[in-house]
């Protein structure tokens, strides 16, 4: 098995506070992006102030996975609601930093400092 | 040895493309961190041969060429569409792009790959990563 294929994405939804946390495991390819912006979509369209995604176990997204994340960034903004990054590994942190969306979303260190700081 | 592979528009067969292509790659011995860039880097490709190249026509398919050396990978991603300039593609990192949801592929490319080279009519993306 590679370091990178065949870790199928897995999307786990939990509440804390006023936040709604999903939690990202795996690989966010090109078949997945989808799953991943219907899910986010959704929780924007229920007006959840904050979306925190924890990218701790991401291992791998690619620009249509990037774009997934913006246009749940686009719904929140509707409802002045906000998407925060948590964690993300070195090289999603890179991929970030590469592309500028550090700019668009703020990274922090745990779920607990993003919801704090809602 | 030079692989040649031809695959539908669809989003799942490019992924499972790019998942036995990864695995070679990761059998010669390449860090995760190239790994990474040369999934990426295919993925971009691919995923732009699907929507923008063959505008996930069925008819259609792609054409993947593929070496996977000790020393260095080189891929290329065919379409069967009309074909674009790359330069004409805004920069999307510029503050006014930052919130539009695509067009970050070709910079992505460019920025984990050693060589990217688009063909003239820009239907076809050559990707190339030096191993070091």
């Amino acid at each position: 098995m590679t370091a990178l294929a065949h870790k199928p994405l897995r999307l786990d939804v939990r509440r804390e506070g006023g936040a709604a946390v999903v939690k990202v495991s795996g690989s966010v390819s090109i078949s997945d992006a989808n799953r991943l912006r219907e899910q986010l979509e959704a929780l924007a369209g229920e007006k959840v102030p904050v979306i925190v995604l924890e990218l701790s176990e991401m291992d791998f997204i690619s620009s249509l996975g990037l774009g997934a994340i913006i246009s749940g960034h686009l719904k929140c903004r509707h409802h002045r609601g906000q998407i925060k990054l948590v964690n993300p590994t070195a090289a999603v942190r890179e991929l970030l930093e590469t592309t500028r969306l550090t700019k668009l979303f703020g990274v922090y260190g745990s779920v607990e400092q993003a919801v704090r700081q809602a | 040895m030079r692989q040649k592979k031809i695959i539908p528009t669809d989003m799942q067969a490019a992924r499972q493309l790019a998942e036995d292509l990864l695995q070679e790659v990761e059998a010669k011995g390449y860090s995760e961190s190239m790994q990474f860039a040369i999934r990426l880097a295919l993925e971009e490709a691919l995923s732009n041969a699907i929507k923008h190249g063959n505008r996930y026509d069925p008819d259609k398919s792609i054409t993947v060429e593929a070496e996977i050396k000790d020393d260095h990978t080189a891929i290329t991603v065919a379409d069967e569409g009309e074909g674009f300039d790359p330069a004409a593609v805004p920069d999307p990192t510029a503050d006014e792009n930052l919130e539009k949801p695509s067009g970050r592929g070709i910079m992505l490319m460019r920025a984990y790959m050693d060589t990217v080279q688009f063909s003239k009519r820009g239907n076809q993306v050559s990707l190339v990563k030096n191993r070091c």
